[in-house]
C-alpha cells in the first residue's frame, strides 16, 4: 500500500502546494484585532468569576442553588455548546454531509429523554454528584468510588475535545504552533476555573451564552445577506445553499459573488454532500442511527449535564430549565449546518485547499469576507464555548475526585478547606492529563467528544435510568450492568487506541465498524440494562429504607 | 404515595398512584413520539431509497470501454472528460483516484488536441506545474494569468461551456504525463470511483423542496430541533397541569 501511496502523492504534489498557500493565507500571522477581542472577553470572564467566587464548598458545587429557570437554561446552554458544538458540529457537516445531522439530533433528542425520564427526579434525589446518586441509591461504597472515576474518566474524555477546539482558536488568533497554542490555551482555561469555581462559573456561563450565541449569528446573518439568500432567517435562509450544493452553481449565475481568494461562487453538483449515507463519505445508515442514539443515551448519563440539575430550587425549575437551555441550545444547532454549507461551497476550488475541518467555522467566515473584527469575535465565541464547558467538566471531575472519592470514601471527616484544597489539586491534574492527551491530535473535535457519550451511555445512564424508576434494581445488578458496559466500552477504546497506533487486533475490521469509539453505546447501554435487570431480579432485594426514599422523596 | 403489595415498590411500568399512572401514560407517549420522529423516519428514508447515478455516470458507462482502450472517438473522449471533471470538482475525494483521474482526463485532452494543440498543451501545464510550485501566494498575478491561459487553452478542445463550473477545476487538474496510456491501476482506480462519487441515495424524500431544502435536509436539521423543543415543553406544561390537579407540591 506504502509503495503506491507514494509515486501518488508524488503526482499530487503540484496541487498540495497550491492548496498549501491558500490555507496559510487564512491563518499563520496574529490577528490583532481577534486577540485584543479575545482578551478582552476573557478578562471579562475572570472578572465576573472573581466577583462571584466559591466561597465554600456548597458555592464550589451547587452555587448556592440560587440560580433562576432562565439563567440555569442559559447555564445549560453555555455548559453545553462545547467546542464540539460551535466548531465541531459544521466540521462533521462539512466532512461527510448528512452523516454530520446524527450528531446535531443526537446532541439535542437526548435533552428529551432528559427532561421526561430524569431531570425532576434527581432534584428531588438531592444529591450533588453523579457519584452521590449512584453511592446512595446502590448503598455502596465502591459503587460511589466506582461511579466517582468514571465521571473523571468521562470529563477528561469530553475536555480532550474542548482542549483541541481551544488550541485550534489560539492557533488562528495568535498565530502560533498549534502545540503552543494548546499549552497557553489550557493554562488560561486552569487559571480561570480555579479563580472562579462554580458559582462563578454559572453566573459566567450566562454572560458565555449571549457572547456565544451573538458571535456565532452575526456572521451568519452576514453570509446570508451577502450571497444573496433569506438573511431574515439565516436558519431557514441556507435551505436554498444546501440545495445550491445539490445542484450546482454554474459560474454564470455567480453574480460576480466570490470568495476572498477571489474565487468565483460556484460549485460542481454535490448531491453526496446533502443525500443520505452517501457511498463516497463511507458512512452507512447503521453508523447514522448508532450514533445518534448513543448520543442521546450519552446526554441524559453525562455527569457535568446532571450536576446542573442540583443548582435549581426545585423539581419544577429543574425541568423547566431544561426547556429554555433546550431551546438556547437549538438557536445553535440550526444554525451550525449553515456554516458548512456556505464552507463547502466557499472551499470549492481546489486552490483553497485542504482546510483543519475543526476550524470550518472561522474559515468560512473568512472566505466569505466577513469583516476580520467580526470573524475574530467568532473565534473568540468558539473560545469561550469551549470554556464554558471545560470549566463545567473540570468542576464535575474535580468534585468526583474531592467530594466523593477523598470525603466519602477515604477521608470522611476532612475540613470543608481540605476538600476545596483537593478540589482544587484534582481540576489542575486533570487539566494537565487533558493537555497531554488534546496534543496527540488523535480525531476530530466532535467525534472525541462522543466518546465520553458512549461512555456515559454505557456506565452512567443506565444506573441513574433504573435508579430512579424501578426500587428492584439492586446493588449486584447494577455491579452486574457496570461490567457489561464497562466491557463493552473498554473493547471499543482498546480497538480504537490500538487503531490509532497502527495495531491490528483480532477481528479488528469488524470490531471497528460495530463498535466504533463514538457509537458502542448503541449495544453497551441496552446490554447494561438487561444485565441489571437480571441479576437484580435473581439477588437480594434493594434494601427496604431505600425503596421508602424513592417513594417519599423522589416520586412523591 | 400508596403502598403496593409487595412494600415501597417503585416500577415505571406499574404505577401505584394517580399521578405514576399520568405520568407513565404521558412518558409513553411522549417517548413514542420522539423515537418515531427521529428513527422512524431515519427507516422510512433507508427503505425508500434508490441509488441514483448522476447523469454524468451514465455518459462514462457509455465511453468508458473505448477511453480505457484507446479506441474512443472524439465525442466519447469529451463524454468521459466532463465525467472526470464531474468527480474531480467534488471536494473530498481520495488522493489515489484523483491521481488517477487527473491522468485519464489528462490524456483525453492531449488525445482531443492535433500535434501543434497537444505540444502548446501539454508546455503549458509543464509551465503552470512550475509556477504552482514556486509561488508562494495563490493570489500571484502570474500564476493567475497562467492558470486562465491553461483554461482558456484546454476549456475550448473539450466544448466545455463558459459557465460550466468544471471549468474551475480544469487547469488544476492537468497534470504532466510520463505515459501517454493509463496503467491497469490507474484503470482500477477510475472504475471504482466513478460509481462511488457519482451514485447517490436518492429518493421522493430527497428529491422533493421545501422552504429551499431538500425535505429530508428540512425535517432532520431543524424540523425535528423544533419538536424535541415542544415535547419537552408539552410535558413540562402537563406535569405542572397534573401536579396543581393532584395538589402536589415541589
Amino acid at each position: 500500500m506504502k509503495k503506491i501511496f507514494i509515486p501518488l502523492a508524488l503526482l499530487t504534489l503540484p496541487v498540495v502546494t497550491r492548496a498549501a498557500t491558500a490555507v496559510t493565507a487564512l491563518e499563520g500571522r496574529l490577528q490583532v484585532g481577534p486577540a485584543i477581542i479575545l482578551i478582552t472577553i476573557l478578562t471579562l470572564f475572570v472578572l465576573v468569576g472573581i466577583l462571584f467566587r466559591a466561597k465554600d464548598t456548597n458555592d464550589y458545587y451547587a452555587a448556592g442553588r440560587g440560580i433562576s429557570r432562565v439563567g440555569s437554561g442559559m447555564a445549560i446552554a453555555s455548559n453545553w455548546m462545547s467546542a464540539a458544538s460551535f466548531l465541531g458540529m459544521a466540521a462533521l457537516m462539512y466532512g461527510s454531509g448528512y452523516h454530520g445531522l446524527a450528531y446535531v439530533v443526537g446532541w439535542t433528542g437526548g435533552y428529551v429523554l432528559l427532561l421526561i425520564l430524569m431531570a425532576g427526579q434527581i432534584r428531588k434525589y438531592g444529591k450533588y454528584t453523579a457519584a452521590d446518586f449512584i453511592g446512595d441509591r446502590y448503598y455502596s461504597q465502591g459503587m460511589r468510588a466506582v461511579g466517582a472515576i468514571i465521571a473523571i474518566l468521562i470529563s477528561i474524555s469530553y475536555c480532550v475535545g474542548q482542549f483541541g477546539g481551544i488550541g485550534l482558536m489560539f492557533k488562528w488568533i495568535l498565530g502560533i504552533d498549534y502545540v503552543w497554542a494548546v499549552l497557553i490555551g489550557g493554562a488560561v482555561v486552569l487559571a480561570y476555573t480555579l479563580i472562579s469555581g462554580m458559582l462563578g462559573v454559572t453566573k459566567n456561563m450566562q454572560i458565555q451564552y449571549v457572547i456565544i450565541i451573538v458571535s456565532f449569528l452575526i456572521p451568519l446573518f452576514i453570509l446570508t445577506a451577502k450571497f444573496d439568500y433569506f438573511w431574515l432567517l439565516p436558519q431557514i435562509g441556507y435551505g436554498s445553499v444546501v440545495s445550491d450544493i445539490v445542484s450546482g452553481i454554474p459560474l454564470a449565475e455567480t453574480n460576480q459573488l466570490m470568495n476572498s481568494f477571489g474565487h468565483a461562487y460556484a460549485i460542481v453538483p454535490a448531491p453526496e454532500y446533502a443525500m443520505p449515507w452517501d457511498p463516497s463519505t463511507g458512512q452507512t445508515f447503521f453508523q447514522w442511527i448508532a450514533i445518534a442514539f448513543s448520543l442521546m443515551v450519552g446526554t441524559a448519563g453525562l455527569p457535568h449535564v446532571i450536576q446542573r440539575f442540583y443548582v435549581v430550587p426545585k423539581a419544577r425549575d429543574a425541568r423547566w430549565s431544561v426547556v429554555w437551555g433546550l431551546f438556547f441550545i437549538c438557536i445553535l444547532y440550526w444554525s451550525a449546518p449553515a456554516y458548512a454549507a456556505f464552507g463547502r461551497i466557499l472551499s470549492a476550488n481546489p486552490e483553497v485547499g485542504k482546510l483543519a475541518k475543526d476550524a470550518i467555522v472561522v474559515y468560512t467566515a473568512q472566505l466569505g469576507s466577513v469583516h476580520p473584527l467580526i470573524v475574530g469575535l467568532l473565534a473568540a465565541g468558539g473560545v469561550s464555548a469551549a470554556f464554558s464547558t471545560v470549566s463545567g467538566l473540570l468542576v464535575a471531575g474535580s468534585s468526583a475526585f474531592a467530594h466523593d472519592l477523598y470525603v466519602k470514601v477515604i477521608n470522611p471527616k476532612a475540613p470543608p478547606k481540605k476538600q476545596l484544597l483537593y478540589a482544587r489539586l484534582a481540576t489542575v491534574l486533570m487539566a494537565i492529563i487533558v493537555a497531554l492527551i488534546a496534543l496527540l491530535d488523535l480525531a476530530l473535535i466532535g467525534q472525541l467528544v462522543a466518546v465520553a457519550f458512549s461512555l456515559a451511555g454505557c456506565t452512567i445512564f443506565p444506573l441513574f435510568l433504573l435508579g430512579i424508576w424501578w426500587s428492584g434494581s439492586n446493588r449486584s445488578g447494577a455491579i452486574a450492568g457496570l461490567i457489561a458496559g464497562g466491557t463493552v466500552s473498554a473493547v471499543a477504546m482498546t480497538y480504537f487506541i490500538a487503531g490509532k497506533q497502527g495495531i491490528t487486533l483480532p477481528a479488528h475490521e469488524f470490531i471497528s465498524y460495530w463498535l466504533e469509539a463514538w457509537y458502542f453505546a448503541w449495544i453497551g447501554a441496552p446490554l447494561a440494562i438487561i444485565a441489571n435487570i437480571v441479576v437484580s431480579k435473581l439477588t437480594k432485594k434493594t434494601p427496604v429504607e431505600i425503596r421508602k426514599f424513592l417513594i417519599e422523596n423522589v416520586h412523591a | 404515595m400508596e403502598e403496593s403489595n409487595n412494600g415501597f415498590h417503585i416500577s415505571f411500568f406499574k404505577p401505584t398512584t394517580k399521578q405514576a399512572k399520568s405520568n407513565r401514560n404521558m412518558v409513553l407517549w411522549l417517548v413514542s413520539i420522539w423515537a418515531v420522529a427521529i428513527f422512524g423516519f431515519q427507516l422510512a428514508l433507508y427503505v425508500l431509497q434508490k441509488p441514483t447515478p448522476e447523469a454524468t455516470l451514465a455518459l462514462f458507462e457509455e465511453n468508458w470501454d473505448h477511453v480505457k482502450t484507446n479506441s474512443a472517438n472524439n465525442e466519447q473522449l469529451k463524454d468521459f472528460s466532463y465525467a472526470a471533471l464531474s468527480v474531480l470538482g467534488k471536494i473530498f475525494i481520495r488522493p489515489e483516484h484523483k491521481a488517477a483521474l487527473d491522468k485519464g482526463l489528462t490524456i483525453a485532452v492531449l488525445q482531443l488536441s492535433d500535434s501543434t494543440q497537444s505540444a502548446i498543451v501539454s508546455d503549458k501545464i509543464r509551465n503552470f506545474e512550475n509556477l504552482a510550485s514556486s509561488i508562494t501566494d495563490i493570489t500571484d498575478e502570474n500564476y493567475k494569468l497562467a492558470k486562465a491561459d491553461l483554461c482558456e487553452t484546454v476549456s475550448p478542445i473539450l466544448g466545455l461551456d463558459k459557465s460550466d463550473p468544471r471549468n474551475i477545476v480544469l487547469p488544476l487538474e492537468l497534470v504532466s504525463l510520463t505515459d501517454a496510456a493509463l496503467s491497469k491501476e490507474d484503470i482500477a482506480l477510475i472504475e471504482e470511483a466513478m460509481p462511488l462519487y457519482l451514485t447517490h441515495n436518492q429518493s421522493i424524500l430527497t428529491d422533493t423542496k421545501f422552504l429551499g431544502f431538500p425535505f429530508h435536509y428540512f425535517y432532520t436539521a431543524v424540523f425535528l430541533l423544533i419538536l424535541f423543543v415542544g415535547i419537552c415543553w408539552l410535558y413540562c406544561v402537563r406535569t405542572d397541569r397534573i401536579n396543581a390537579k393532584l395538589n402536589i407540591a415541589d
